[in-house]
């Protein structure tokens, strides 16, 4: 299935933009605009539907003219893309994008042809699923290793460089003792936060 | 407009194609999809997270309503996404490098595609061709897609000696550690942020 690539899921959708102007201010630059304050970090609501890996939103305003002698041609709408890469079915996916990221789906969702909310996640998947463009060719570096997994991983990599570093010149014996220890903390570790950019703070 | 979220950047192309060139583009992916070794180079790269094509038929835009006017196109479009790390004229140099042939291949259908060779036409299409992205998200902004691999390798090799290690006594922990710290040492590069401009 060429949607798929090991366990992860690359959907990519076009919802149509609705034309014309909501108070003034046209719909594809209403949701430009919201989403230029949403926050990319921690706070992100694809941070939320935790099974993102990495995911975006795309106004296409037109198709592009190549030169000639090619043909010139445009979109009678413009196009909300969404691209998104995510562990495990399509269904669970929308479904929980429209339950646990309900406020920020529908701030911009709200701007699209057909768009039935929120309130019932099921009717949303199915909207979504009528945008849906089928994936030609999927390549995941990694498609056998969960958000989650890859985060702690992560963190437990971090966490054995600190550890060698801070143990050189000691006896084994010592090492050995510090070591249970740090594999109690790396094992009891919470959760790591998806989307956390320590050094770059997102407004 | 936000093509980068920390060490990663969102790629956006799309090309005009003759729809009487579609089916062999997709006999190109389905061999492509289904005949690993053909995926090595792309593979071996290394610096992306996640690419795809997508190809759009002229009447296949979703159309959800009957007072949305309906698209009128003579071209089908080919549609490319990548996350990679990295600048964007590394990695176009890089592909280009490494993947002309490959890229020869999928984008010669596309009207008016030069060729990967020289890079200098071939950035002036890409260049053409792009559009920016408005909002993008990465559950893990600080690692390149080689951390991720590293991380992985690291986590196995430490479980494996957790699991190994621990009826030891502590002149064989300590000779079993020194194995773990030469196993894991060219993993252990620290993720972060990246450099301005990257």
């Amino acid at each position: 299935m060429p949607n798929q690539s090991g366990n992860v899921y690359g959907l990519t959708v076009l919802s149509p933009i609705l034309n014309g102007a909501d108070g003034g201010v046209s719909h594809d630059c209403a949701i430009r605009d919201y989403l230029a304050k949403l926050p990319r970090d921690q706070r992100s609501p694809f941070a939320k539907v935790s099974s993102t890996h990495l995911a975006r939103l795309v106004v296409m305003e037109d198709v592009v003219f190549v030169g000639t002698p090619a043909r010139e041609e445009h979109l009678q709408s413009k196009y909300l893309v969404f691209e998104t890469n995510f562990d495990g079915d399509l269904d669970t996916y929308l479904t929980r994008l429209a339950r646990d990221a309900a406020e920020e789906v529908h701030a911009v969702w709200q701007h699209c042809v057909g768009y039935p909310g929120v309130e019932d996640p099921a009717a949303f998947a199915a909207y979504m699923k009528k945008c849906q463009i089928e994936t030609t060719f999927f390549f995941a570096a990694v498609n056998n290793k969960t958000v989650q997994q890859t985060l702690r991983a992560l963190k437990v990599q971090s966490g054995l460089a600190h550890f060698i570093e801070s143990n050189q010149g000691k006896s084994a014996g010592e090492i050995q003792a510090a070591f249970r220890g740090f594999l109690e903390k790396v094992r009891h570790a919470p959760e790591p936060p998806a989307g956390e950019d320590e050094g770059h703070p997102h407004g | 407009m936000t093509n980068i979220n920390g060490k990663t950047y969102a790629m956006n192309a799309i090309t005009p194609m003759n729809a009487f060139y579609t089916p062999i583009l997709k006999l190109i992916f389905f061999i492509l999809g289904h005949v690993k070794p053909l995926q090595a180079d792309l593979i071996q790269l290394s610096f992306i997270h996640f690419a795809r094509w997508v190809v759009v038929k002229r009447h296949q835009f979703p159309r959800l309503s009957e007072k949305q006017p309906q698209e009128q196109l003579h071209y089908d479009y080919l549609l490319f996404f990548s996350n990679f790390n990295g600048s964007w004229n590394q990695y176009i140099d890089a592909f280009a490098d490494v993947l002309s042939n490959g890229l020869n291949l999928i984008w010669r259908w596309s009207a008016r595609y030069p060729g990967a060779r020289p890079v200098t036409d071939f950035k002036r299409y890409i260049g053409l061709v792009q559009f920016d992205t408005d909002y993008y998200y990465t559950a893990y902004p600080r690692a390149t897609t080689n951390d991720v691999k590293a991380a992985h390798r690291v986590s196995a090799a430490l479980e494996e000696f957790a699991r190994n290690s621990k009826d030891m006594a502590p002149a064989e922990f300590g000779g079993a550690y020194l194995r773990l710290v030469t196993q894991v040492q060219m993993d252990l590069g620290a993720t972060g942020i990246g450099p301005v401009g990257a």
